[in-house]
């Protein structure tokens, strides 16, 4: 398949993708990306002659929803074209080999396409008992993934599993799952593009920037694209006007929730979670969550299953004793007040008492008893 | 209640300027904000509806938190240009007269001492719960900072604290920490009202009024110089 390699506009022709809709591709591109208007008709002239990027996509302790993020297409699009036509040489899932045929493919890529190749992980890798929880022909994740990943030009961490341990790496992780940056750390390109699962609008983007530029897009200090995460999702959230007015659907099916309103309430974590979910949204940009009355629960953000919890609460439940942080605030607090109660009293009963006492001489030093005359 | 007879002392009382105005205006720019943080926070975290527009509220809290941030600030800096019962060694109990005063102090408030120990300034205990309550408004200021700096307009320096969210494990665990500290800051303010009026009560030496005024009234022997103070334990 390597000699077949072609640009990806002739592939992209002979499939049948018109000259007006690649454009228009190019500029949906830009958009997501955040670049300039230009910029449309630098990703068009790059996309015309650029070779099909290898790519070998391996899964772990996953559940294949990112590749369904990957395959799902109700009707081809440039972007599923754009993926398409990528040499997915190894992929568990899709490839047609069997067994040790599928293995020398995956060989074959890392022995002759060394520092070139795209790594896509999906699936957190369990460290636990010498990693025994995930082995693939006979060899531990872990193994994998070091061989793999580190002779890739980049390796794309999909969705929250192979970026932060995600559902398997949650309380109590009986597993040892983590992330690729974890098992694998110093990894050459490393990004972590999240979400449960990632949206494949991004993933597309991030390697239509790749063949473009040449280069990976910033990062943000979990290595996620900033174009992807780099803004909260509660500012792009077309419910936000309700949050600013205090109009909140209070219950599944009130009125609130019939006229659209902000699910804060019921909980949302959009306040506190980085995702362009609201702009690029899902099934070729139908809809998102919040736009079908259901509030965020927070997925793009690392370990959400721990902290994002309980998805229908406004904020965790306070550790060891297992209640809302308010009414513990309050028991706390009202506690406070009886036992300064108490004191108050006791010590005026003292005083009062003492009163009968002849009054003493002389302030008694900070380290002496004063009781007892 | 009767009005308690205050604990008779063997000498005179000396009128001692302890706090200076701005350890008063920084005490008291402090409450008003923490007062009106409370009540915004808690509106933002369960809004109660359109009598309330969240948007107008998370500005009110906004310049609280303006507020709060200058005076802890300024408080911090005179903890080290202030009159020695400022200084933040009469917080912090690190040095050792202070360290064994706890002990005494706790067991006045136990009732084992009949009488308080005397301090001019705060008594080691209070100022070691003192301590814990600039920490607590610190770790509101760093949390506050966290989730501000996320939504700042573009423009905004606040952007530069936007790596403090990672730092506390994501911003949902930053909010609840927040609503954490809220509680243990009312909780605070529950028992310091107490024991101002309890040490105003017993030691009659206008301690509540003195965060008003500056002033409070000692007995002269628990006025020695600085040097002396440092060098010994303070007994008479
Ligand atoms: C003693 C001081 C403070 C108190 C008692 C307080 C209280 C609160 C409470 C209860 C909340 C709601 C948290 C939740 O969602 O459950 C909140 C939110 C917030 N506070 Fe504070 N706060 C204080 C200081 C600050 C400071 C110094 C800042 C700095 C900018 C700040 C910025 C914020 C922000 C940005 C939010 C989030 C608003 C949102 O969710 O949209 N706060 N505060
Ligand atoms: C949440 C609210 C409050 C906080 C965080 C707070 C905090 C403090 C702090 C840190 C000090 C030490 C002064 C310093 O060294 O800067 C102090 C002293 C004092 N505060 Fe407050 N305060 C609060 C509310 C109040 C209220 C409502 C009152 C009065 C009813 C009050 C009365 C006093 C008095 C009398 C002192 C002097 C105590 C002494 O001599 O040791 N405070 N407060
Ligand atoms: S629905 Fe969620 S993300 Fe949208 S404005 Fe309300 S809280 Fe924010
Ligand atoms: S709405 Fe939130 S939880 Fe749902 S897919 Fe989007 S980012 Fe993930």
């Amino acid at each position: 398949m390597r000699e077949g390699r072609q640009g990806l506009l002739a592939e992209l022709e002979r499939r049948g993708v018109t000259r007006r809709e690649f454009i228009r591709f190019c500029g949906a591109m830009a958009a997501a990306l955040g670049l300039p208007g230009g910029a449309s008709a630098q990703i068009a002239g790059a996309l015309r002659t650029a070779p099909k990027p290898t790519l070998v996509w391996l899964e772990f302790q996953d559940c294949a929803g990112n590749t369904e993020s990957f395959l799902r297409a109700s009707r081809p699009t440039v972007a599923n074209l754009i993926l398409d036509t990528i040499s997915v040489d190894y992929h568990e899932t899709i490839m047609a080999a069997p067994g040790t045929q599928a293995e020398e493919a995956l060989a074959r890529v890392v022995a002759e396409s060394r520092g070139q190749y795209l790594a896509v992980v999906e699936g957190s890798i369990p460290l636990a008992d010498g990693g025994v929880y995930c082995c693939i022909a006979g060899r531990t994740a872990l193994d994998i993934a070091k061989r793999v990943c580190g002779g890739a030009a980049a390796t794309i961490a999909v969705g929250t599993c192979a970026t932060h341990g995600g559902i398997p790496g949650a309380a109590p992780n009986p597993t040892g799952a983590v992330g690729v940056g974890e098992a694998v750390p110093g990894l050459r390109n490393l990004i972590n593009l999240t979400a449960c699962p990632m949206n494949v609008e991004n993933l597309t983007a991030l390697i239509v920037y790749y063949l473009t530029f040449k280069q990976w897009p910033p990062l943000d200090a979990e290595r996620r694209p900033l174009f992807a995460h780099g803004k909260l999702l509660h500012d792009a959230c077309e419910r936000r006007a309700h949050f600013n007015a205090g109009e909140f659907a209070e219950a599944w099916g009130d009125e609130g929730h019939c006229n659209g309103y902000c699910l804060f309430k019921m909980g949302c974590k959009g306040p506190v979670t980085f995702y362009n979910c609201p702009t690029i949204r899902w099934n070729e940009g139908t809809s998102w969550p919040v736009q079908c009355g259901h509030g965020c629960i927070g997925c793009a953000e690392p370990r959400f299953w721990d902290r994002m919890t309980p998805f229908y609460g406004h904020l965790p439940l306070t550790p060891g004793i297992g209640a809302d942080i308010d009414r513990v605030g309050l028991a706390a607090t009202g506690l406070v007040a009886a036992g300064f109660a108490v004191h108050g009293v006791t010590s005026y009963v003292k005083r009062a008492a003492e009163r009968e006492l002849p009054a003493e001489k002389s302030v008694p030093p900070p380290d002496r008893k004063g009781n007892g005359p | 209640m009767r009005p308690l007879r205050p604990i008779e002392r063997s000498t005179e009382l000396a009128r001692v300027y302890v706090w200076e105005w701005p350890v008063r205006v920084a005490h008291w720019v402090i409450v008003g904000a923490i007062l009106v943080l409370s009540a915004t926070g808690y509106v933002v975290a369960h809004p109660p509806g359109r009598w309330a527009p969240l948007g107008t509220v998370k500005a009110v809290h906004s310049y609280a938190a303006i507020a709060l941030t200058l005076a802890f600030a300024s408080r911090v800096a005179w903890m080290f240009i202030g009159n020695r019962w400022a200084q933040w060694d009469q917080l912090l109990p690190v040095r050792r007269e202070r360290w064994r005063g706890l002990g005494p102090t706790l067991e006045w408030y136990l009732f084992v001492l009949r009488k308080p120990p005397g301090y001019v300034g705060h008594n080691p205990l209070a100022g070691a719960i003192y301590t814990l309550v600039f920490l607590i408004e610190l770790l509101m200021i760093t949390t506050g900072f966290a989730m501000y700096s996320v939504s700042a307009p573009y423009w905004s320096p606040m952007h530069a604290f936007g790596f403090l969210g990672p730092l506390l494990g994501g911003l949902q665990t930053a909010r609840w920490l927040h609503h954490a500290g809220m509680w243990l800051l009312l909780g605070f303010m529950v028992h310091h009202v107490y024991s101002a009026v309890l040490m105003s009560q017993v030691e009659a030496n206008a301690t509540m009024e003195s965060i008003f005024s500056g002033y409070k009234f000692v007995p002269e022997e628990d006025v020695v110089s600085p040097r002396v103070r440092r060098a010994t334990p303070p007994s008479p």
